[in-house]
């Protein structure tokens, strides 16, 4: 079953085209992630999916409806929860209050308490809203979020200013809603939240979508040559290693003589290499061996739109703007 | 809808500025108005009223403008531009449902208003309402079109800061062409506030009082006039997204 189906999608602000046609689906039960830098169109995307954003072009559908139909509007919140970018809160009601409110408002809401409590808000219920630090509050805005039994959460950049262990917390929660069977749409700038989180990936760039796949196999990583780095042992040259000359494609650098090889079979590769040191007496400082990581196959995958500058000159002022007042 | 009035009423009181702009305000302009221009004969200048039985229904009336019209419109414009307002229209709360409390909030926190100020006004020897059945009605239908008003306010400024000063600029002026400081003689200028939204109810709010008023059909329908052009103006520009597309 599809949760999100995304066909063509395109939207422009005035005369800026933003989103250029993308398309992509999200399978119910997964975690989506959306990848990209700032201002690559990730929340005007999820606003779109969402209902708050008129789209200029292509086909839409969430949970079998569509968000920019006012006649599915009403039954799409019923079934869609969602945490924005800024965060928005009632300074004067408690959090516990808060969390009612808004329970009063679906047909069939989850247990207050109970919610508070999955989001790590148990003992700050009757904390009024204004006396709440910043993450407790975007805590506050999950925990809206999910109050009325959504079938589909949006998160848009969830865990941006948390701390390491707020955002470890914020994972478990989300991972928990997967598991009992919500569907999670999310944005995010943070490779290791893809990594930690996401099933799925699609990544935009300037309004495109670049690529999308899972996690391992992004940017073609998991078919990638793994790479063999090493100190070279003092006495020695490049032109002495037994690598395979086709197969290796070895730099020193002059400092620390670091050398990699990249090569297509590791282990066969790995196993000449040790036998010549080995035979040598030689010691392989720093040895390791790995492939590309996720961060690398999504820079390589967006690098291209970051280093146009002739492209990017006239956009980068806006972008700034926008940054700034979120 | 008695669970969004409800959660109206917290937020409100919890807040000590709004409390003390809508509450304070109107009972330290009746006390001191007492203090200044109090006496008990009638006088020509006040229409064959004494001082205090004009002003006791004019503050009552400016008590009922600033928590419909100014609160309301202050309230909607920084709730959308902190996002609450974005975020609300995520739920299935319906959007009427979500007016409708905040209409009842405003009526419960006007008639707290002008029994307030009837209270002080009573300490000055001012004779209870001679006609309660107009001025229920009176007072609703006030606080209905001020609200209206004040939603309209809130859907023509873009931000958060300019909706104080857009608010006061509208009613200052009309404040004081309405009498309800002191009142005006000048037939041309009566004329033309009359069709203004403020002095109608003036003079139904000091209809309401006096034994010789009752209903004045005529005021009450230039008010509602102005309630139908707030409520349409709110509803073909309101927003509820801080930022526009
Ligand atoms: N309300 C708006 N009006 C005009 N331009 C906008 C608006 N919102 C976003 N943009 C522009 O659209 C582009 C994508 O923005 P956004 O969707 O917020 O990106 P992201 O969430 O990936 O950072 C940016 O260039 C931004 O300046
Ligand atoms: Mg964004």
């Amino acid at each position: 079953m599809t949760a999100v189906a995304v066909d063509g999608l395109r939207k422009n602000y005035g005369s800026h085209e933003v989103l250029h046609g993308i398309d992509f689906t999200v399978a119910q039960g997964e975690i989506f992630a959306l990848l990209g830098p700032n201002g690559a169109g990730k929340t005007t995307a999820l606003e779109i999916l969402e209902g708050f954003r008129h789209r200029d072009g292509g086909r839409v559908e969430v949970l079998g409806l569509d968000p920019g139909s006012a006649s599915d509007a009403r039954e799409l919140r019923e079934q869609v929860g969602l945490v924005l970018q800024d965060i928005a809160v009632e300074p004067y009601l408690t959090v516990r209050e808060t969390l009612a409110r808004n329970a009063g408002y679906y047909r069939v809401p989850r247990d207050v308490d109970a919610v508070a409590e999955l989001v790590g808000l148990h003992d700050k219920r009757t904390a009024k809203v204004k006396d709440l630090s910043g993450g407790q509050k975007r805590r506050l805005d999950l925990a809206l979020g999910v109050v009325g039994n959504p079938r589909l959460l949006f998160l848009d950049e969830p865990t941006t200013g948390f701390d390491p262990s707020a955002r470890h917390t914020a994972w478990q929660v989300v991972r928990d809603l997967r598991d009992s069977g919500t569907t999670i749409v999310l944005t995010t700038h943070y490779m290791d939240e893809v990594q930690a989180l996401a099933d799925s990936v699609a990544v935009l760039a300037d309004g495109r979508l670049v690529e999308s796949g899972t996690p391992a196999t992004l940017g073609g990583r998991d078919g990638a040559r793994a790479r063999i780095s090493f100190v070279l042992p003092p006495g020695t040259t490049t032109a002495e290693l037994p690598l395979p000359v086709r197969e290796a494609t070895a730099h020193a650098s002059a400092a620390d003589r670091l050398v990699t090889a990249e090569v297509s079979e590791p282990t066969a590769a790995l196993h000449t290499l040790t036998a010549w040191a080995v035979h040598r007496g030689a010691e392989l400082g720093r040895l390791t061996v790995e492939r590309p990581s996720l961060e690398e196959a999504y820079l390589d995958l967006t690098r291209s739109f970051e280093e146009e500058p002739s492209q990017r000159a006239p956009r980068t002022r806006g972008r700034r703007k926008i940054r700034s007042r979120s | 809808m008695l669970h969004q009035i409800r959660y109206e009423q917290l937020s409100f009181w919890r807040n000590p500025q709004a409390v003390l702009f809508t509450f304070l305000l109107p009972v330290l302009f009746v006390t001191i108005f007492g203090a200044v221009f109090g006496g008990d004969e009638k006088q020509d200048f006040y229409f064959g009223l004494s001082s205090m039985e004009y002003y006791t229904p004019t503050i009552a009336a400016i008590s009922v403008l600033g928590a419909c019209y100014g609160q309301l419109a202050i309230v909607l414009s920084t709730r959308r531009q902190t996002g609450m307002l974005k975020r609300l229209r995520a739920t299935p709360l319906p959007a009427w449902v979500y007016f409708v409390g905040l209409l009842a909030h405003c009526v419960l926190v006007s008639v707290v208003d002008v029994l307030l100020v009837l209270g002080v006004g009573s300490l000055y020897g001012v004779a209870p309402p001679a006609h309660w059945a107009a001025l229920v009605p009176t007072l609703v239908l006030g606080a209905a079109s001020f609200c209206a008003l004040g939603a309209g306010v809130a859907s023509l400024v873009k931000s958060a800061e300019s909706a104080p000063a857009l608010v006061q600029f509208i009613q200052f002026p009309l404040v004081f062409v309405s009498g309800t400081f002191f009142p005006v003689h000048a037939d041309v200028l009566n004329t033309i506030a009359g069709l203004l939204p403020v002095k109608p109810f003036n003079e139904a709010m000091l209809a309401a009082f006096a034994d010789s008023g009752g209903f004045l059909w005529k005021e009450l329908g230039i008010l509602a006039a102005w309630g139908v052009l707030g409520t349409l103006l709110a509803v073909s520009r309101f927003r509820w997204d801080p930022k526009p597309e």
